[in-house]
């Protein structure tokens, strides 16, 4: 059984998440063309290595960020999406 | 008016089920053994409590709303913390609780709370009803932890979840809130999931604990748990 370790949770089983994709950051909304959109909606990397992704725990309905090797399929790290936010973006967490 | 009913009414009166009145409730008192059925809670016994109250609350301000009103929370998330008159106190996140009321006495404590939410929101607090939304079943006795291990993921033995834990997981693939409070030394396992699957829950469980010899047990038989280690 393959282990997730969810920053609320602790370790779970991975039958309990789902994976939200990657963190890319949205275009600039006052500038931003239909191609760039485009981009940022439907295009992803899909680097082979270390990547950044959203991840859900379904049972909690909770959000985070995972740090995820995409060739070996190893979570090196997990965390609150507050620590690339910023504490505005989850006033409520600590 | 129309007592509130268990989402498993029909199953619990087709297997016998003795239903009567605790605190203004209507429950499954007992299954007509309740010798049988209070050496079963020692054992495996699994007892319904949807009928009991429960409920939730989350924001920002919703632990210092809480407190205000002399709720004993833990500071941690995923935390039980058993209030003075019984109830407990559960904490589903940094800024979530749920509030089970008392097995053993009238509820005062969910009363009272849902009755001051009208202003909970100034102190950004919210509330969330529990009561239709979730089923609570108890599941109790020494096998509690063993029968656990067959439909949920999560390591649910003493020694890596004591009294106190709670487990927001997977339980027969439905999610669930899972809260360990043991009576004394009995495991005592509270058991929350969405009310429209509580049929299949509390088969997948009665299923579950056959091996154990497991059975439903009424709220005597809960009651006469508690009074054992008081």
């Amino acid at each position: 059984m393959k282990v997730m370790p969810c920053p609320l949770n602790g370790p779970r089983p991975i039958q309990e998440f789902t994976c939200g994709g990657e963190v890319v950051a949205p275009p600039d909304p006052d500038h931003a063309d239909a191609e760039a959109w485009a981009d940022y909606l439907f295009l992803h990397d899909n680097a082979a290595g270390v990547v950044r992704e959203w991840w859900y725990h379904v049972p909690t309905s909770f959000w985070f960020i995972a740090d995820r090797d995409t060739v070996t399929d190893e979570i090196v790290r997990t965390f609150l999406p507050r620590e690339l936010f910023g504490p505005d973006a989850q006033p409520d967490r600590p | 008016m129309v007592e509130p009913r268990s989402p498993i009414d029909d199953a619990l009166r087709a297997a016998g089920g003795s239903i009567g009145e605790h605190a203004g409730a209507t429950v499954v008192i007992d299954y007509g053994d309740p010798d049988e059925e209070a050496e079963a809670a020692r054992g495996l016994g699994l007892a319904d409590l949807s009928p009991l109250p429960r409920v939730g609350f989350r924001g920002p301000g919703a632990r210092e709303w809480l407190t205000a009103w002399g709720v004993d929370l833990p500071d941690e998330p995923n935390r039980a913390c058993i209030q003075p008159d019984g109830a407990i106190a559960v904490t589903r996140s940094w800024t979530e609780v749920l509030v089970l009321g008392s097995t053993q006495s009238a509820d005062s404590l969910c009363a009272r709370l849902e009755a001051g939410t009208s202003d909970a929101h100034r102190a950004r607090a919210y509330s969330l009803p529990r009561f239709d939304g979730l089923f609570w079943f108890a599941l109790t006795g020494a096998s509690a932890a063993d029968c656990l291990a067959k439909i949920c993921g999560v390591d649910m033995r003493e020694t890596a979840f004591s009294s106190g834990s709670v487990a927001q997981t997977s339980l027969a693939r439905l999610n669930a809130v899972i809260v360990r409070v043991d009576a004394g030394a009995t495991p005592l396992f509270h058991l929350l999931g969405d009310s429209a699957s509580a049929e299949y829950a509390w088969a997948s469980l009665l299923d579950a604990m056959q091996e154990f010899d497991g059975r439903p047990v009424g709220l005597r038989a809960l009651h006469a748990l508690a009074r054992e280690f008081k």
